[in-house]
């Protein structure tokens, strides 16, 4: 890795740990070694969303290019948003791809991705049975967001219907993330994500 | 007059001396108003874009380098470009040095000499050489001018045998073919 990238995250871990974000839990970052380049981010999913209460996870990894180039990064927790692969957590994200600019910091970008929770783009999909289902079925959309975010990034439980249907699948010997996904892309019809799950 | 400019210093050595004893922190504050936007780190060869945004140079320069098509402030996004930013002098350099002009060093103008190709020493000379490009430019009339040497004012050809005379019949002949060929190609196209 050059100097300059090594050196800006190191400034900007220390601009991170000691920011108001920290201390009201908002965002954090953790070193995964003492290289500088891959970095582990949380944050907290913004209050009157789905994801609020829940904590999510983010591997950021820091090309050498950095701060010319941005980092990559990606949902280590699984999430059900239309900007975010329910399957690999790829985000997508402008600022993440040709809106970078170089004055941007890891700071930033956590805040922005927390925006991102709370203001979803659905014309603009990572996700487009996500996309879709936001569209046209928002009450199932935020049903399936909220369950995701009780699993998954440790938010209130919320629908003991759903997890009763995941039961059923996992009786008939399904895995349990398989079954959740088939169930939550098939708007929680039991036939239809049994099906989908056979195929 | 020698009060005057006393009285600034002394403010100067003690508010300086102040910084000093009130800490590492707040002398931070006050070198962070000069952080660059790209290293945040104190802004070495330091340039401000038109929407006052500050930069080491050599940072900018990356910057403008890796997006050679879309050149925006790393900071709000505006306009920005290599004739667009103003360098900033402090007191402490003893030879300012315009930043952009150094560091890195200002692509040079290309002038590549004419290629020469062999036999064809007389071009530019002023002497019979010239007429074969004359000729191109009249073409097809040129041939007969460069072939017979029709014209009058111009030096008559050197005399036959010399090395000069030989490398002009060749050059003729080439440029004869060259004429037909293309009159060829005409009548087939």
């Amino acid at each position: 890795m050059t100097n300059i990238a090594q050196a800006r995250i190191k400034r900007e871990f220390k601009e991170v740990v000691k920011s108001d974000e920290v201390a009201a839990c908002n965002i954090t970052l953790e070193l995964v070694d003492d290289k500088y380049n891959e970095l582990i981010g949380k944050i907290a999913g913004p209050p009157d969303t789905p994801y609020a209460e829940g904590t999510f996870c983010l591997e950021i990894r820091i090309p050498e290019t950095y701060p010319f180039n941005p980092p990559i990064v990606k949902f280590l927790t699984k999430i059900w948003h239309p900007n975010i692969s329910s399957v690999t957590g790829a985000i997508c994200l402008d600022i993440l791809k040709d809106q970078w600019a170089a004055a941007m910091t890891l700071r930033t970008v956590l805040l922005s991705l927390q925006a991102l929770l709370a203001a979803a783009e659905p014309d603009d999909p990572q996700d487009a049975v996500v996309a879709q289902q936001y569209k046209e079925n928002y009450s199932i959309f935020e049903k399936t967001a909220k369950h995701w975010t009780a699993v998954y990034a440790g938010g209130p439980k919320s629908c003991p219907e759903l997890d009763s249907k995941i039961t059923s699948l996992k009786n008939m010997g399904f895995d349990e993330n398989q079954a959740r996904a088939a169930l939550s892309s098939k708007g929680w019809d039991i036939e239809r994500a049994t099906e989908y799950l056979i195929n | 007059m020698s009060s005057d400019t006393e009285k600034p210093s002394t403010s100067a050595e003690a508010s300086g001396s102040g910084s000093n004893s009130a800490g590492p922190g707040e002398d931070d504050d006050k070198t962070a108003a000069y952080e660059c936007n790209i290293c945040l780190d104190t802004a070495h060869d330091a340039v401000v874009s038109m929407c006052g945004h500050l930069f080491c140079w050599p940072c900018l320069h990356q910057w403008l380098e890796t997006r050679p098509h879309r050149q925006l402030c790393p900071v709000c996004k505006a306009g920005i470009g290599k004739d667009k930013v103003i360098p900033i002098y402090g007191r402490g350099n003893p030879n300012p040095q315009d930043p952009r002009e150094k560091l890195p060093p200002r692509p040079q103008g290309q002038r590549p000499e004419p290629e020469t190709t062999g036999g064809f020493p007389g071009f530019g000379f002023g002497d019979a050489g010239f007429q074969f490009s004359f000729g191109i430019g009249a073409f097809p009339f040129g041939i007969f001018t460069s072939s017979f040497n029709m014209s009058d004012n111009r030096p008559g050809p050197p005399p036959p045998g010399s090395a000069q005379h030989t490398e002009e019949q060749f050059l003729s002949r080439i440029f004869l073919w060259v004429a037909i060929i293309f009159i060829f190609w005409l009548i087939v196209a």
